[in-house]
């Protein structure tokens, strides 16, 4: 019962009935990336030429989960979605990565305590005399 | 018909080096024949006798020599008073002076007398050109024949004046033959030019008052003096007498040294000494009628001009060292207007800005016109670097360098912008006209 | 100057009287006040007019003149008889710019965003104001190769455009020809001939004189945007020139030094030791208080320290020392010596190398001739000295004098390479004695001198010799001429920028007290508690078993000794007075702020003088400043030297002491230039220079 109302409710943590049926209702699924978020567009003509498209993800929502290629069909950058014309991947390519940022995986930048607090030196410090050194 | 100059009325009997050119047979020919009377007369009468012939500089600027001399102070003050002689001769096309040390010494020894003399200068230094080896050893017996003969040293020629000679060997710098540079080098110093003012006559060598003459404008004094001003003036026109040794190279059959009246029709120059333009007058292309640092002059204008400083002038030449540079049909101009421009870059001192970043430039571009490989428009872009160099340097040869381009564009930009068409067309870039 | 040297002269359009010495450019900017661009040009070096840039227009001249080297004089007036026309901004003058400007540029590398000089670049700045905004050059650009000038200059020898303002900097200010130009026409190359080490002292000094980025700082390299320092102005301390500088700094840090203009101290130039020691402001500091605790020192805070300090300075006034060191403040040494004026302390000293001078009139112990001065004497003697390496600012000025004027030279002490000639007179005392005697060579010129003048070096003025020795030049000074009414050539060299400060206050020993040697051997026979050392690091002692307070900025031997270290300022993060080695009182500023825990040096022993219970009278440094300059006027008198004033009671009879002068030789009171302070020694960038100098020079090749 408990999960029946998280999924009528909690858009955070995939997308809610509602939207889903809305979607289902005016769009057609194009695919899905390796996070197993699905893609949509809509049936009808669209405004102004340019149909909707729709992102439902699996898990937590956060649109950094969007791997650039999708990122680039969901904005318009492309006309046909990856699964129909795949972006080149090259070997010195990273693989995308979400925004970490508030997670354990979060960037420390050197210096920082949870780094032990050591950084680099910077202008106006200076090396302190240390006694019997 | 132009009377041609005599035999006898030539100062420079030994200029081909047929006869002996030690003491004795100088003095046969009349050198160190009455000097000590010409010195007798006085300085002032020696000044007034160079300024009356009106003998113009003979080493490029055609600087009245007697004016020049004038300037040195009047009476000796704390600092010495020097000659230098400048013998640095290193003008592409010009081997006049070569001739004089090697076959003539004697000539110029006695001028050196007469001249430090008029100057009240004790000591004079004749610097010889770095490349001349046979000229500096000529030049050094002949000296050490009047040291021993007395004509020059203590009491020099009986007349009561001491008078020291030196040779001294360059190294081979054409910018030591700018005056100043020439005496930086003699002090021992990198050969850059000095700014000007001070000239050499205030503050020369070694701070001290010093006259810096060509080789030829020094040797022709004795013979001027001693025949006198009126024999002199009768050759030449007004402000141009005199005679003058022209040296004739390039496309002609016998390219030759020859001493002439000034004011002679470059064509009897050429077609009565030099044996004629090869393949005939009409086979000529352009002459440079003053060494490699003046402007060509196309043959329309050579077919009448006359060989003095202010005839060339008249056509934005100039008469400088008088090395006639001689070329035919078959040359290619641009080529050969890019080779001097080589010179000048490879020569230049590096000491002010417009010369030293100009001479190269101006040399890249000029490359790559010989090859057509260049805008139109940039020929008047070289043009305006040209005049951008010229007039804005230390000392003169920031303007040879622009006068050879400026002389090309003004009378061969036909050429050059049919080089660049055929480039860009493809087709072959100089077709040399079958010469020999 | 007379009336008759005056020349008319027409500029623009408008019609000026400048002296006929001036040259053209001289006239346009000081008469006409027109700027004319340059860049070899500089007023302290010979004139080169090679630059070509600042080409002015004399109407009627075939040609547009060099107006750095034209002279008014050499100007001809016009046919009609009216003065000369000069023309700073007609067409003429603009395209003649404009040409030179983008010659200039051809070859010249477009790396201003990786340049240092970008910001400050006379060649930029120019280029902005009088090139045109496009380039015809289509050619490959050249390149050179970099030169190496040793450890404190950089070279980026593409960017040259062979002003050879560097070149004759060397020649004729540091007098050693070790920069010149190679090769000819678009070829030619500055360069250090064999790629060696710069070995003057003052070579730092070539890139500010370089108009563009070809010679840069090396340690500065890569810092900092010069928009992005902040400046200060102040004086340095490295020796008793007091040289006026500049400090620029960026987030609390000194990231470069350079001089301004004083005519009359430094000119335009500072030492290389002035310029480049700042990275010795960033290491080796103290930055808390610290406590020796069985044998140990710990980290302590201010007041247990300020306890401590105030317990161990209780005990009886005649077993407590203070002496104070060569880099302090004026009012932090009147503080202390107040302090332990009140505490009844009479073993004071701020001469930590036992010099002899000081305690009688000021003329007594000042470089009187001044430093300006000294380019108008005809004779200079100098006794046990080595102003090259102690004063290079004072050897510059000799050898302007000796290069453009008259003046002969002679050496008393060890023969060094001063850049210029002298005449090597003997290495000791029996030389000195001999040379008052003769009448030959250069005693004969010094002795016939009309502006004779005598620099006594401190190392002679050390050592059981020194008061009779003194005597003695005192009196051949006041016999032979050397100090008349109206010149006073009897000069000492400091060579430690706070001396003159503490002699004029008088932080000297009091009655029945002792002087450094005294306070050292007392202190080592046990007879001394307690020894006060206010930044004094050139003791070569332990003090034995007394309890040794350090205050300073630096942890070197003062610290190393210490039983109580009490971290003090460094001269570029405090107010303070500064007196020269002529007496010219000088005001340094804050540049930076203080490191860690570290207090400014004055309001340390005004804290510690409330923990002994003898508050000096003063809360703030202008309290403590007026208190100095009512207690001694002397430092009221901001910039001043006094010269020759007071010359006419010079009485060598209240000098040093009469006696017999043993036989022996001078010795040498600085042997290492880069290395003669705490500051310095904490600075890598000297010991690099001092490795370097350590290099003995090759033996001349055999022939």
């Amino acid at each position: 019962m408990a999960k029946f109302f998280k999924r009528l409710f909690a858009w955070w943590d995939g997308a809610t009935l509602g939207t889903l049926l809305q979607i289902a209702r005016k769009g057609t699924k194009i695919g899905s990336d390796d996070y197993g978020n699905t893609y949509f567009e809509e049936k009808g003509s669209g405004y102004d030429g340019r149909k909707r498209r729709w992102v439902t993800y699996k898990g937590y929502a956060d649109a950094s989960r969007v791997p650039s290629e999708w990122h680039g069909w969901l904005h318009h950058m492309f006309d046909a979605p990856p699964t129909v014309a795949p972006t080149a991947h090259y070997a010195w390519e990273k693989q995308h990565r979400p925004n970490m940022t508030g997670t354990v995986h979060a960037y420390k930048p050197k210096g920082s305590l949870d780094r032990g607090g050591k950084r680099d030196r910077v202008l106006g410090d200076y090396e302190a005399w240390k006694p019997d050194a | 018909m132009t009377e041609l100059l005599q035999d006898k009325d030539r100062i420079f009997q030994n200029l081909y080096g047929l006869k002996d050119h030690r003491l004795d047979a100088s003095r046969e020919r009349g050198a160190w024949y009455g000097t000590s009377a010409m010195i007798e007369q006085g300085r002032d009468w020696i000044i007034g006798q160079v300024k009356a012939s009106g003998l113009r500089g003979r080493g490029g600027a055609g600087f009245p020599t007697g004016l020049k001399w004038s300037f040195m102070p009047k009476e000796v003050g704390a600092r010495p008073h020097y000659l230098v002689v400048n013998a640095d001769e290193s003008e592409p096309g010009s081997c006049k002076d070569r001739d004089i040390l090697r076959h003539d010494p004697h000539l110029l020894i006695e001028g050196c007398l007469i001249a430090s003399f008029a100057m009240q200068a004790h000591a004079c230094y004749i610097y010889v050109r770095g490349e001349y080896i046979q000229e500096r050893n000529r030049l050094q017996a002949a000296i050490d024949e009047a040291y021993a003969a007395g004509l020059v040293g203590k009491n020099a020629s009986g007349t009561g004046w001491d008078f020291d000679i030196y040779m001294h060997h360059g190294a081979g710098a054409y910018i030591c033959g700018e005056e100043t540079a020439l005496l930086e080098s003699l002090e021992g110093k990198k050969g850059q030019p000095r700014l000007k003012p001070p000239f050499p006559a205030g503050a020369g060598l070694y701070g001290c008052p010093t006259t810096v003459n060509n080789v030829e404008s020094i040797a022709v004094v004795p013979t001027i003096l001693r025949r006198g001003v009126d024999w002199w003036t009768q050759f030449g026109r007004d402000n141009n007498k005199g005679t003058k040794v022209f040296s004739i190279s390039g496309h002609v059959n016998k390219p030759c040294n020859i001493e002439e009246a000034l004011s002679i029709p470059m064509k009897t120059l050429l077609e009565e000494y030099a044996g004629g333009v090869r393949g005939g007058w009409d086979n000529l292309k352009c002459v440079i009628p003053g060494g490699s640092s003046v402007p060509l002059l196309p043959k329309e204008i050579c077919d009448t001009v006359l060989m003095d400083f202010d005839a060339l002038r008249e056509h934005q030449s100039g008469l400088g060292t008088a090395a006639v540079i001689v070329m035919d049909n078959s040359t290619d101009v641009i080529k050969a207007i890019a080779r001097l421009s080589y010179f000048y870059k490879h020569e230049s001192c590096g000491q002010c800005t417009p010369c030293r970043e100009g001479t190269g430039w101006m040399w890249r571009v000029m490359e790559r016109m010989v090859r057509g490989d260049a805008e139109t428009a940039e020929i008047d872009m070289l043009l305006d670097v040209s005049k951008q160099v010229e007039g804005h340097t230390i000392c003169a040869l920031g303007d040879a360098a622009a006068w050879p381009i400026q002389g090309l564009i003004r009378h061969f930009r036909h050429e050059i912008e049919d080089r660049i068409d055929n480039y860009r067309a493809g087709k072959p870039v100089f077709v040399p006209v079958a010469a020999e | 100057m007379t009336m008759s040297d005056l020349r008319k002269i027409n500029i623009d359009g408008t019609e000026y009287e400048v002296p006929a010495e001036y040259t053209l450019m001289q006239a346009c900017e000081e008469a006409a006040g027109v700027e004319i661009p340059r860049f070899c040009y500089h007023e302290r070096l010979s004139v080169a007019g090679n630059c070509r840039m600042c080409l002015v227009e004399w109407v009627g001249a075939p040609k547009p003149q060099a107006s750095c080297a034209l002279q008014v004089k050499d100007l001809r007036p016009n046919r009609d008889g009216t003065p000369a026309n000069i023309l700073t901004n007609s067409e003429t003058v603009k395209k003649a710019r404009e040409g030179v400007m983008e010659f200039l540029l051809i070859n010249h590398p477009l790396d201003c965003p990786i340049c240092d000089q970008a910001g400050e670049c006379d060649l930029q700045d120019q280029a902005m104001a009088y090139g045109r905004d496009f380039s015809r050059f289509e050619e490959n650009k050249r390149a050179v190769d970099d030169k190496f000038m040793g450890p404190l200059v950089n070279t980026i020898m593409t960017r040259c455009i062979q002003c050879t303002r560097c070149v004759r900097f060397i020649t004729e200010v540091a007098g050693v020809e070790e920069i010149g130009m190679a090769n000819r026409g678009e070829d030619a190359e500055i360069t250090t001939y064999l790629e060696k080490s710069l070995t003057s002292e003052l070579s730092g000094n070539v890139i500010d004189l370089c108009p563009v980025g070809a010679l840069t700082s090396k340690p500065y390299a890569f810092n900092a945007r010069p928009w992005e320092l902040e400046s200060v102005e102040s004086i340095d301390v490295m020796d008793a020139v007091g040289s006026n500088i500049r400090i620029d700094s960026k987030s609390g840090q000194v990231l470069r030094i350079l001089p301004i203009i004083n005519e009359e101290v430094n000119e335009e130039w500072i030492s290389d030791k002035t310029r480049f020691v700042w990275d010795g402001l960033t290491r080796q500091r103290l930055d808390k208080p610290y406590i020796r605790e069985n044998g140990k020192l710990r980290a302590a805070g201010w007041d247990e320290a300020l306890a401590l300090a105030a317990d161990k300075l209780k005990g009886g006034p005649s077993r407590i020392a203070a002496i104070a060191g060569d880099l302090m403040d004026a009012e932090s040494m009147k503080a202390l010596k107040d302090l332990m004026t009140s505490l009844g302390v009479r073993n004071l000293d701020c001469r930590q190398d036992g010099s002899v001078v000081g305690g009688g009139p000021r003329q007594d112990y000042l470089l009187n001739t001044t430093i300006a001065g000294l380019e108008d004497a005809d004779a200079v003697l100098i006794i046990g000295a080595n102003p090259r390496l102690e004063a290079p600012l004072v050897n510059a000025r000799i050898r302007k004098g000796w290069l453009h004027g008259d003046m002969a030279v002679g050496l008393l002490g060890e023969a060094v390479d001063l850049t210029y000639n002298y005449d090597h007179l003997g290495a000791g005392s029996s030389d000195l004695t001999k040379f008052m005697k003769s009448t030959k060579g250069f005693a004969k010129t010094f002795k016939a001198a009309k502006r004779p003048v005598i620099i006594i070096g401190q190392s002679v003025l050390t050592g059981d010799n020194a008061p009779a020795l003194l005597r003695r030049v005192g009196e051949f000074a006041k016999k032979s001429g050397v100090v008349t009414p109206g010149w006073n050539g009897f000069n000492v060299l400091h060579t430690a920028a706070s001396r003159v400060a503490g002699l004029d206050m008088g932080f000297l020993p009091g009655e029945g007290g002792v002087g450094t040697a005294g306070i050292i051997s007392k202190a080592e026979a046990g007879e001394l508690d307690t020894v006060y050392l206010l930044g004094a690091d050139e003791i070569d002692s332990d003090f034995g078993n007394a309890f040794v307070i350090y205050q300073g900025s630096h942890g070197d031997n003062g610290a190393h000794s210490a039983d109580l270290i009490l971290p003090g300022a460094a001269y570029t993060e405090k107010y303070g007075l500064y007196t020269n080695t002529e007496g010219r009182v000088q005001a340094a500023n804050i540049a930076v702020p203080l490191k860690g825990d570290a207090k400014e040096d004055w309001a340390i022993i005004r804290a510690l003088s409330a923990h002994c219970d003898r508050v000096l009278p003063y809360d703030s440094l202008d309290q403590l400043r007026e208190k100095l300059f009512a207690d001694h006027p002397v430092f009221a008198g901001l910039g001043h030297a006094p010269g020759a004033q007071g010359a006419e009671d010079f009485d060598p009879a209240k000098m040093g002491k009469a006696g017999d002068l043993a036989d022996y030789n001078f010795a040498v009171s600085v042997r290492e230039f880069y290395l003669t302070n705490p500051i310095a020694r904490a600075s890598k960038v000297m010991a690099e220079c001092a490795a370097l100098s350590d290099i003995t020079p090759l033996v001349e090749a055999a022939e």
